[in-house]
């Protein structure tokens, strides 16, 4: 699978593509910065964009506005944003503009080699990725009674929160150890508690899901 | 009483006594007069001009010992009682009586033109007033050295001009037709230069001279008229004259008039200084100073030596009128020192010393309100200077946050990034090393999720990205407790007010978890009419108070500092709310 990695910090940037080609990726192409990473984009396009959020010039949401851009222009491209703080609306912001091909990550997730490669190939299918910790800020935060949520199963939350992080349902089952059967199963659960249609596509349930969390 | 006041009361009495011996028989000869000559004033006319000039001069003179308007008009009087003379029978007093008939005239020229000072200011004044006595009495005098009975417009019954050396009627009658004809044209001018003066006056001078404006221009006006009515063979009959008189006779006691009402300020400085020195109930200085010395839109400026300048009641810097200003300024000074200025109309200039007086009654009032002016300007000065320090900290803050982000949080990534390299290259079998890499990346991860909460409490990103709005709905998404966020907020606000909200409710919102035991928390924030308004309430057992290491006090400082409201409300047992009020334009 081919990646282009755009990130302002050389050490980054760096470490970042030695992960990735250790990990069996071929790195295309590296930016510093937004308008660099659409030139390298204009040359040839590849599987998958590593993008840093906060670059050159501003620092505060490049990554974000050079991937609504490539998303239009190259809707093919799965886009990986990285970033160094969970930031909620921006991962909603994020997927709500289409969750394929489309992920949001803590930065120091790359650290680990499995859950990277894991991640950039599921984004590059057009699956979505969204970060745990990010779900959890969602699903995890204090509620009132009568809320729906409270009426989950331990273990539905569990699926929930897997559900919304991107993960298909073999995954789910794999990471609970529990038979893809009853992962279905906890899934039609939790679409009906919550009142949702029930949507059988993997990719397509998370923005549901996010949407649906956010508002609660 | 001291012996000036005493030397000038016996003085005033002198006068006064003269006059009245001037006056009897002045009166007793315009009462029998013989019918000869219908244009003379009668005994009331006589006592009623002659003693307004005599009563209204020695009372401007007492109530104004510097101004030259009271001897002038007193000695004015004298020339109107010598000017009766000219109805005696005697044909030496005739004589001195008609010589000096018009001389009162002149009088009354000076008089005019140079109130409310009593001196003559422009060469034009000067000219006047020598024209009217060169008219007056030199014509007049000259005119009678050839004019008798009917050459001086007088009766055959009148008696014999002891001035005349030649005889030629026709001479003198043109003479006193020349002076009446010059004098006209004199008196015009005289009332033109008045009324211009006038209304080039301020409003407070153009208020306080009106009556002697009145009398003045109706007096003008009417010997006007007398004059082309006599250069015309007198067809109005003696009427002109009889309106001249009257009008004459207000002049000096609307110039009393204008005395004694400031002569009523003096008075004023007397109640001032009883008002200054009264119990403590506080005075509106300005308002109390700017009755005395009668001037309604009089202003302070105080002394800020600090800076060098002068400041406001409030503390702001004021400018003083420059020289081509229509306002004057007066300096008050006590010790030498420079304490505040008085900006007032320039009618008062005329006054200098009852503006001396008032200050100096006042010095000590205005002495104290410059040190509360003081005080209040440097409350603003501080007020600034603590705003300065936030908008300093709030920058600071972000160039922290910035640092860690680019710095130690980059370096951080990448050292994990190298740990998991290191992972996957270790070889295969070796056990030891794989639990211990592990463990360092898991405490990797532990230190990078510390350095960024420390980092987001610092300055969150959001706040500068995507503005208050979304920062607080963050922040009540993290929050410990169930929060419900209510925000209108469409617009950006100064950077230090909206990190000044965000941490209001940041710090509420984790004093709310960690003691209130609330089941939920409500945010609230608006903004209307140019103030940020944000409450956050929750349903807890209340008693917070904003004292201790709360950090609440931090808070209110960083609000107060910003000029806004900072309140606690947390009465036992019925939640807390705490609301911040804040000025954004």
């Amino acid at each position: 699978m081919r990646v282009v990695v755009a990130d302002d910090a050389v050490i980054l940037r760096e470490g970042l593509s030695r992960l990735l080609e250790e990990a069996g990726f071929e790195v295309v192409g590296l930016a510093a910065d937004a308008d660099q990473l659409l030139e390298v984009l204009e040359r040839s396009q590849p599987d998958v964009v590593i993008v840093d959020i906060r670059m050159p010039p501003s620092h505060t949401d490049e990554g974000l506005r050079a991937a609504k851009i490539i998303r239009q222009k190259w809707p093919e491209i799965g886009i990986l944003v990285l970033s160094q703080h969970v930031n909620t609306r921006y991962a909603i912001e994020l997927l709500s503009a289409g969750t394929d091909g489309v992920g949001y990550l803590l930065k120091e997730r790359v650290a680990n080699l499995a859950e990277l490669s894991a991640n950039v190939n599921r984004v590059g299918q057009g699956g979505s990725v969204l970060d745990p910790e990010v779900v959890d800020q969602l699903i995890g935060r204090p509620r009132q009674a009568r809320n729906p949520l409270e009426r989950l199963s331990e273990r539905e939350r569990e699926v929930l929160a897997l559900m919304a992080e991107g993960r298909s349902n073999k995954a789910i089952a794999d990471r609970l150890f529990i038979s893809e059967y009853t992962v279905e199963k906890h899934v039609k659960n939790v679409f009906e508690t919550l009142e949702l249609s029930p949507s059988a596509d993997d990719h397509r349930r998370v923005l549901a899901v996010v949407k649906y969390l956010n508002g609660q | 009483m001291t012996r000036e006041s005493l030397r000038m009361k016996a003085k005033l009495a002198l006068v006064g006594c003269a006059g009245v011996v001037a006056a009897v028989p002045a009166v007793w000869l315009a009462a029998h007069q013989p019918p000869h000559r219908p244009t003379e004033p009668g005994a009331v006319l006589t006592f009623l001009v002659g003693g307004s000039l005599l009563g209204s001069g020695l009372g401007s003179w007492r109530a104004r010992p510097d101004n030259r308007l009271g001897p002038v008009m007193a000695l004015t009087a004298f020339a109107w009682f010598a000017a009766q003379l000219s109805e005696a029978s005697s044909p030496a007093l005739y004589t001195i009586g008609t010589a000096v008939q018009y001389l009162f005239i002149a009088g009354f020229v000076y008089v005019l033109l140079s109130f409310p000072s009593g001196a003559l200011h422009g060469s034009l004044d000067r000219v006047l007033v020598a024209s009217a006595l060169a008219l007056a009495l030199g014509l007049q005098v000259v005119a009678m050295l050839w004019g008798n009975k009917s050459g001086l417009r007088c009766s055959a019954s009148c008696p014999d001009n002891l001035l005349r050396v030649l005889e030629d009627n026709g001479r003198a009658l043109w003479l006193l037709g020349l002076q009446r004809a010059i004098g006209g044209a004199l008196t015009v001018t005289a009332a033109v230069l008045q009324v211009t003066r006038w209304w080039r006056g301020g409003a407070a001078q153009r208020r306080a001279q009106a009556p002697v404006l009145v009398a003045g221009c109706l007096t003008l006006a009417a010997l006007t008229v007398t004059i082309v009515d006599d250069l015309l063979g007198g067809p109005l009959g003696s009427l002109p004259a009889d309106v001249f008189f009257y009008a004459a006779a207000t002049v000096p006691g609307a110039v009393l008039l204008v005395f004694l009402q400031r002569r009523l300020a003096w008075g004023m400085v007397a109640g001032l200084v009883v008002q200054l020195g009264g119990p403590n109930e506080p005075v509106d200085l300005r308002e109390a100073l700017a009755r005395a010395v009668g001037d309604p839109s009089l202003e302070l400026a105080f002394w800020y030596p600090a800076e060098a300048r002068y400041v406001d009641d409030d503390g702001r810097p004021v400018e003083l009128p420059g020289p081509k200003s229509s306002r004057r300024s007066t300096l008050v000074e006590r010790d030498g020192e420079p304490i505040a200025v008085l900006v007032h109309d320039p009618v008062l200039e005329h006054n200098a010393e009852l503006v001396r007086s008032v200050c100096a009654a006042a010095s000590l009032a205005l002495e104290n309100q410059r040190l509360q002016a003081e005080l209040r300007a440097r409350l603003v000065e501080l007020q600034a200077s603590r705003g300065r320090l936030v908008e300093v900290t709030d920058a600071e803050r972000r160039r922290i946050e910035r640092n860690l982000h680019d710095g130690t949080q980059q370096r951080l990534v990448s050292i994990a990034m190298s740990l998991g390299l290191l992972q996957a290259k270790l070889p295969a079998g070796a056990a030891e090393a794989e639990p211990l890499v592990a463990e360092t990346r898991h405490e990797l991860e532990l230190a990078l999720r510390e350095l960024r909460e420390l980092t987001h409490g610092i300055h969150p990103p959001l706040l500068t990205e995507r503005g208050l709005a979304a920062a607080l709905e963050e922040l009540c998404r993290r929050a410990a407790l169930p929060a419900r966020l209510d925000a209108a907020l469409e617009d950006r606000f100064p950077d230090q007010v909206e990190s000044a909200v965000y941490f209001v409710v940041s710090e509420a919102l984790a004093n709310a978890a960690k003691h209130s035991h609330a089941a939920q928390v409500r945010v609230a924030a608006s903004s209307r009419g140019g103030r940020l308004v944000v409450e956050v309430a929750d349903d807890g057992t209340g008693g917070a108070t904003a004292s201790g290491g709360s950090g609440l006090r931090g808070l209110a400082d960083r609000v107060e500092a910003l000029g806004g409201r900072f309140t606690l409300s947390s009465p036992p047992g019925a939640g807390t709310t705490l609301r911040a009020d804040i000025p954004c334009e």
